[in-house]
């Protein structure tokens, strides 16, 4: 089972970053974030069926709200023609699930390949050897150079990574989430929307800074496809500055 | 509608749910998946002198074992929170045992001083402890083995750069430049100059008097991945492009190349004109020092991690599995390749270096044991559990 994990996800990783941090310049902060694009490449998919079913469920906020004010004292029939309506719309409630679900091996599998490739323990640098490929291009590259910008990327513990995670993070979910009818329900959004910036902050100063990286570009590539496929910052409000007209 | 409602609201709440327990599980892979985050665990080797074997355990403690009697003598830890390990083998000197830590530290313990377990460090017995400098935590490990001469110590550091000690004191006498991000390999030293092997695929000459870098450098494409061996003026190298290389002192290309499997990790031994070399590929490989072609190898099957030693006309080799065996040098060199002497196995991990003498070879294991293989009877002599 290990070794099938290795065979298919593990060691295809790491022998990927490794290549392209000594293609892009011996800088494995920019391999990071070149894999991170690649694997947004891959998810694209799901990521793009993602954001059209926030864009449907913007653009279907006028008849929900038309919804809102035919039913508002009847809960359960507001929520029956709601349901109904993302039904008929094609709107997935679960669809960000996907994108998650299919990164989370990569993150265990960059988690692994961090460790590894920057040779964070004599241990862990002589288990490379049984991992690497036999090209040229990564064994010239070994071991990595764990500095980027201003981090040590086999180092857990920066506070400053931790912000730009959990910010980015909101601001995507924030973009994504529509609000909900039913005042609990709503209750349960706010929570959360709140609850996993924080948590995934915590995680980055627990985890090797490599790793949150590439959470952090990943939330950046992530507002930045939803800004041009929803055509705006979604559900996201910015507060009005000036006088009001 | 009743099923819709339903449905949608437990799509909510298994929303909620997934998401949670998605990210604890995220933590609770990414904290134990195997190969995430293994402790450093050590890998000293073995030094005997006067009939007491010498070694680092994996707590972090040199210990000191009666081989006559096969009781511990004494032990001392190294405490420094958290517990440190310690990879380099300990070296003896008279009555002094010089051994670094991977928390950074550099000790000169007195044998006698340890034997009546006085407060440490006894200086009127010689002793004393260095602390490597280092920016960071970790930043000042020391992994090399020690380099002793009858001037001074030399230590490879994880800061990058290399020290010689004051053998009497423990004080600095130089400190190198920096010569990469970290140095896990140990400096060879010949005719009034180190040198030292660096992941970035240098050789670095210095002079062991001041520590000032020499006019000459060796560099290759890939890191070396093993500590430099000298022999005839020529260095020995194991490299991360999976060569063995060996350089003329003073060229600019290898004298030769010799392609392995996979990394040649542990330096290798030079012995009357024939390299024997280890290599990750599970393989022993002997070669001639001068041309670099291949006389035999031997297919181990699992990784060869520690350096091979010499015991009379014995070469003998461990692997990581911790089978040993070995090889008469005197024997028809095609019944050499094919046929080492009886391997014995002792099934623990081997990473450490060996040491081997009348007929005995002294092994620290990755179990944090200590086992004495009698070569000739072909069978383990006895064990030392290190643990307390």
């Amino acid at each position: 089972m290990l070794e099938a994990w290795y065979l298919i996800i593990g060691n295809p990783v790491l022998n990927g970053l490794v290549a392209l941090s000594h293609i892009l310049f011996d800088e494995f902060g920019l391999a990071i974030i070149a894999l991170t694009v690649i694997v947004r490449l891959i998810s694209w998919p799901l990521t793009s069926r993602q954001s059209e079913s926030t864009k449907a469920m913007q653009s279907m906020q006028p008849k929900i709200q038309e919804l809102q004010k035919k039913y508002g004292k009847n809960k359960q029939k507001l929520q029956q023609e709601t349901m109904k309506l993302y039904k008929e719309a094609g709107v997935n409630p679960l669809g960000c699930l996907w994108p998650m679900l299919i990164q989370f091996p990569i993150w265990i599998a960059l988690y692994q390949a961090i460790m590894n490739a920057l040779a964070a323990t004599p241990e862990h640098l002589l288990d490379l050897a049984h991992r690497l490929y036999g090209w040229e291009v990564v064994s010239q590259a070994i071991p990595l150079n764990s500095q980027f910008l201003w981090l040590d990327l086999g180092s857990q513990g920066d506070l400053i990574l931790a912000i730009i995670v959990g910010g980015t993070m909101w601001v995507q979910q924030k973009m994504t989430t529509a609000p909900s009818v039913d005042p609990r329900q709503q209750a349960t959004s706010s929570m959360m929307l709140l609850m996993m910036p924080l948590m995934f902050g915590f995680f980055v100063l627990m985890v090797p800074s490599g790793l949150a990286l590439y959470w952090a570009v990943s939330n950046i590539i992530g507002i930045i496809t939803q800004y041009f496929i929803t055509g705006g910052w979604g559900y996201l409000k910015f507060p009005v500055l000036g006088p009001r007209s | 509608m009743t099923r819709y409602l339903k449905l949608f609201s437990k799509m909510k709440q298994v929303k909620i749910l997934a998401l949670i327990v998605i990210a604890l599980f995220a933590l609770l892979l990414v904290s134990c998946v195997p190969g995430g985050a293994p402790p450093a665990r050590g890998w000293s080797g073995t030094a005997v002198q006067d009939g007491i074997l010498y070694t680092g355990s994996v707590d972090g403690r040199v210990v000191a074992i009666d081989i006559e009697t096969r009781g511990e003598e004494w032990s001392y830890a190294i405490t420094v929170p958290p517990p440190t390990t310690i990879y380099s083998t300990p070296i003896v000197d008279g009555d002094l045992v010089y051994i670094a830590s991977y928390s950074g530290k550099v000790l000169a313990l007195n044998t006698l001083a340890r034997g009546q377990n006085l407060p440490f460090p006894q200086s009127r017995y010689g002793e004393w402890e260095w602390d490597c400098p280092g920016a960071k935590v970790g930043n000042n490990a020391i992994v090399a083995d020690l380099l002793v001469t009858e001037d001074a110590i030399y230590v490879s550091s994880s800061n990058g750069r290399v020290y010689s000690l004051d053998k009497e004191f423990g004080d600095v006498n130089w400190e190198s430049d920096i010569l990469h991000e970290k140095l896990w390999t140990s400096p060879v030293i010949q005719g009034g100059t180190l040198y030292v092997s660096t992941f970035d695929g240098h050789i670095y000459a210095l002079s062991a008097e001041t520590g000032a870098l020499l006019p000459w450098f060796f560099k290759s494409k890939a890191g070396f991945a093993s500590s430099p061996v000298l022999y005839n003026d020529t260095i020995f190298v194991g490299s991360f492009d999976r060569n063995l290389y060996a350089i003329k002192i003073g060229d600019d290309e290898p004298l030769w190349k010799f392609p392995g499997g996979k990394w040649f990790w542990a330096a290798p031994l030079v012995n009357e004109g024939v390299v024997y070399a280890g290599c990750l590929d599970g393989k022993i490989y002997a070669i001639e020092a001068e041309a670099g072609g291949k006389l035999w190898e031997f297919d181990a099957g699992n990784p060869v991690v520690s350096s091979p030693v010499l015991m009379d006309n014995l070469l003998i080799v461990a692997d990581e599995s911790g089978t040993v065996y070995a090889f008469d040098l005197n024997a028809d060199p095609e019944d050499r390749a094919v046929v080492p002497l009886r391997p014995i196995s002792i099934n623990a991990a081997v990473k450490g270096s060996l040491w081997a003498q009348e007929g005995l070879v002294f092994i620290r294991g990755q179990d944090n044991k200590i086992y004495v293989l009698d070569i000739e009877r072909g069978r383990l002599s006895w064990e030392f559990p290190l643990d307390y």
